[in-house]
């Protein structure tokens, strides 16, 4: 197969059909050219999903209470549902091995100052397990720690726009800014992938909070994320376990969907994996189609080029060629074309989301591209399109009588 | 070396069946210069596709070298026509693209001879037949004579037991022709054994051996006084 006299005679046929062997050659080419710019734009699509739940960790699972909407237990429709330190605890009682972390928050709206700059923020109360969860990348100084929980320290971690708001050019860390008229010292300063208004936010310990809020444990919702090793079927079934087993400890009825919401982010990437799938799905269909036009182009080429060559391979036969020989070289030779093309297309493919890809960035699509498996793929694909093409022609190749050779008077 | 018995071939025509062969025998000795002669139609080239396991006969005895050739697979003869057969062909036959030297290689290259080998002894055949300094040139950069001694140089290059010559002058002019058939005689003086199929008669003189063909059957077979082609070169 890595022979130079079969190489020599597979460029030959090529150079002496040039204009031939490039119009097949690109029809395959094509075809390869449109799979990969289709998968690519579904992976665009896939990314520009999953970029909108980016800045939070991708196995993470919201607890959050609402009001019941139908009578259980005793109680009628309308409760009020509230989560509380307990639950936290009960859910990492319950659910060892499931959870990874876990994190009550608590809202409050704060009113800042730092000298003379005021501004108004959110305030996200929260423990150590938090910035796992929402993927808080702290630039300067540090995250809410246990001791700060434990001491109901009042420290604040503020946004990279926060800080830029407030302190302007001063280094933010160890001054104090006062939040409603309380003094925070701050002990971080962090950024988020999300977007700005994700850097509009503070931390603190939620414990603080807590108790500057009238000494309560209340807490607006539970933020946790689950073992990372669980795939999605895994992770559904598990939040299914802790939405019955809450439902349970807060007496809502199993079948109301409006007590307590549970939003997992594994039902949302199933959702978006399904669909993808159904997209790539077509693309691949479509893209085949296209590719047997260019398998028929070439097997027909090359039918042509055999029955130019029946004297040249009626000779090659009489010096004592074999059949298989004779098959090798046309295979050869229609894999060559085909893969080549092809990856010409790829190429092509590739040069253009490279050029273009990293400048669309819209919420639904973004860098498309495409990876080892899909150009793995092709090429498996590509090879067996030039046997397929092939095949005829070298069947018909085998079959040159070389008696053909003998009778040209 | 040739040995062969009441050979008969037919070809259906639609419905009629030709006749062409119509039980040929004769043997051919090692060394052995043979021509055969016939009007078109005698069933000389049918004889000679036989004789160079391009087709089968219907019935009768072939035995090649003390191997009976009958019933071959496409491998089998491929295999059988490498190593027993050399061809020449009268329009030459050489692949266009392909140097000299790489056309006389290629039934070695068929053979499986290692790359540099194969380059060796072609050259070396090549030298033999007076084209060294044309290796490297492509077939269209030859005259039609030095193309023949090329094609003669591949069919001696595999050193078949027969080298089987179909009109081998058939394209040349007589100048040529004699220049070929002084090569032929000149391998045939080394021992091998040669068949010549030609209707010119001046050709079949130059050879030892003249069987006539004649509506498939052999009319005349005789040794004769061979004419030496360089006296006309």
């Amino acid at each position: 197969m890595f022979d130079r006299d079969i190489w020599q005679e597979i460029f030959n046929t090529i150079k002496t059909n040039k204009l031939r062997t490039f119009l097949t050659g690109f029809s395959v080419g094509w075809a390869i050219f449109i799979l990969v710019m289709l998968l690519a734009s579904v992976n665009g699509m896939q990314n520009g999903f999953y970029n909108q739940f980016n800045d939070d960790a991708t196995n993470s699972i919201f607890v959050r209470p609402g009001v019941t909407s139908k009578a259980y237990g005793g109680f009628e429709a309308g409760r009020r549902i509230q989560l509380k330190n307990d639950d936290v605890e009960y859910i990492k009682k319950s659910f060892p091995e499931d959870v990874e972390y876990i994190s009550a928050r608590y809202y409050a709206n704060a009113a800042a100052r730092y000298k003379s700059e005021t501004g108004s923020y959110q305030i996200q109360a929260t423990s150590p397990d938090h910035q796992a969860i929402e993927k808080t990348l702290v630039v300067a100084g540090r995250y809410v720690n246990e001791a700060d929980i434990v001491n109901k320290a009042k420290v604040a971690v503020i946004g990279r726009k926060v800080a830029e708001d407030l302190f302007k050019d001063e280094d933010a860390l160890g001054k104090f800014v006062e939040l409603n008229n309380l003094p925070f010292r701050v002990i971080g300063i962090f950024t988020d992938d999300g977007d700005d208004n994700a850097e509009r936010r503070i931390y603190a310990p939620i414990s603080t909070y807590q108790r500057i809020y009238g000494n309560t444990n209340d807490v607006n919702m539970i933020a946790l994320t689950y073992n990372p090793t669980y795939d999605i079927s895994t992770a559904l079934e598990f939040s299914d376990r802790l939405e019955v087993l809450l439902k349970r400890r807060h007496r809502i009825d199993p079948d109301d969907q409006a007590g307590l919401y549970i939003f997992n982010y594994a039902q949302a990437f199933d959702d978006i994996s399904s669909f993808t799938a159904v997209l790539n799905g077509i693309g691949i269909g479509v893209a085949f189609l296209i590719l047997i036009a260019g398998i028929v182009g070439i097997g027909n080429i090359m039918v042509f080029t055999i029955k130019e060559r029946t004297k040249e391979i009626g000779v090659r036969k009489a010096l004592g060629a074999r059949p298989n020989q004779i098959i090798n070289l046309v295979l050869l030779e229609s894999v060559f074309i085909t893969t080549l093309s092809g990856f010409v297309g790829l190429l092509f493919a590739w040069m253009i989301l490279a050029a273009i890809g990293p400048t669309i960035q819209s919420p639904a699509f973004s860098n498309p591209s495409v990876d080892a498996s899909t150009v793995i793929t092709a090429t498996i694909i590509l090879i067996i399109a030039g046997v397929l093409a092939g095949w005829i022609p070298a069947m018909k190749a085998a079959n040159v009588k070389p008696i053909v050779a003998l009778s040209d008077k | 070396m040739i040995e062969i018995k009441d050979l008969h071939k037919s070809y259906k025509m639609g419905s009629n069946s030709l006749h062409v062969l119509k039980g040929i025998n004769f043997n051919i000795e090692d060394g052995e210069l043979v021509a055969i002669m016939g009007s078109s139609g005698s069933g000389k080239s049918t004889l000679l596709n036989i004789l160079g396991m391009l087709d089968g006969a219907d019935s009768g005895e072939y035995t090649l070298d003390g191997v009976p050739i009958k019933n071959l697979s496409e491998t089998k003869a491929a295999l059988y026509r490498n190593k027993f057969l050399g061809f020449v062909f009268q329009s030459f036959n050489l692949i266009n693209y392909k140097s000299a030297l790489e056309n006389v290689a290629l039934p070695l290259y068929y053979q499986k001879v290692p790359r540099k080998e194969r380059q060796e002894k072609a050259m070396q055949y090549l030298d033999k037949v007076g084209l060294k300094p044309w290796a490297h040139h492509l077939p269209s950069e030859l005259s039609g004579g030095q193309k023949q001694r090329v094609a003669i140089a591949r069919a001696m290059a595999a050193e078949p037991k027969v080298l089987l010559a179909d009109e081998p002058t058939g394209a040349l002019d007589s100048k040529t022709s004699y220049e070929v058939m002084a090569l032929i005689q000149k391998i045939n003086d080394e021992g091998n054994t040669i068949l010549v199929v030609t209707h010119e008669e001046d050709i079949a003189h130059m050879c030892k051996r003249i069987v006539h063909l004649k509506d498939g059957v052999i009319v005349e077979d005789k040794k004769i006084e061979q004419v030496r082609a360089e006296q006309y070169v």
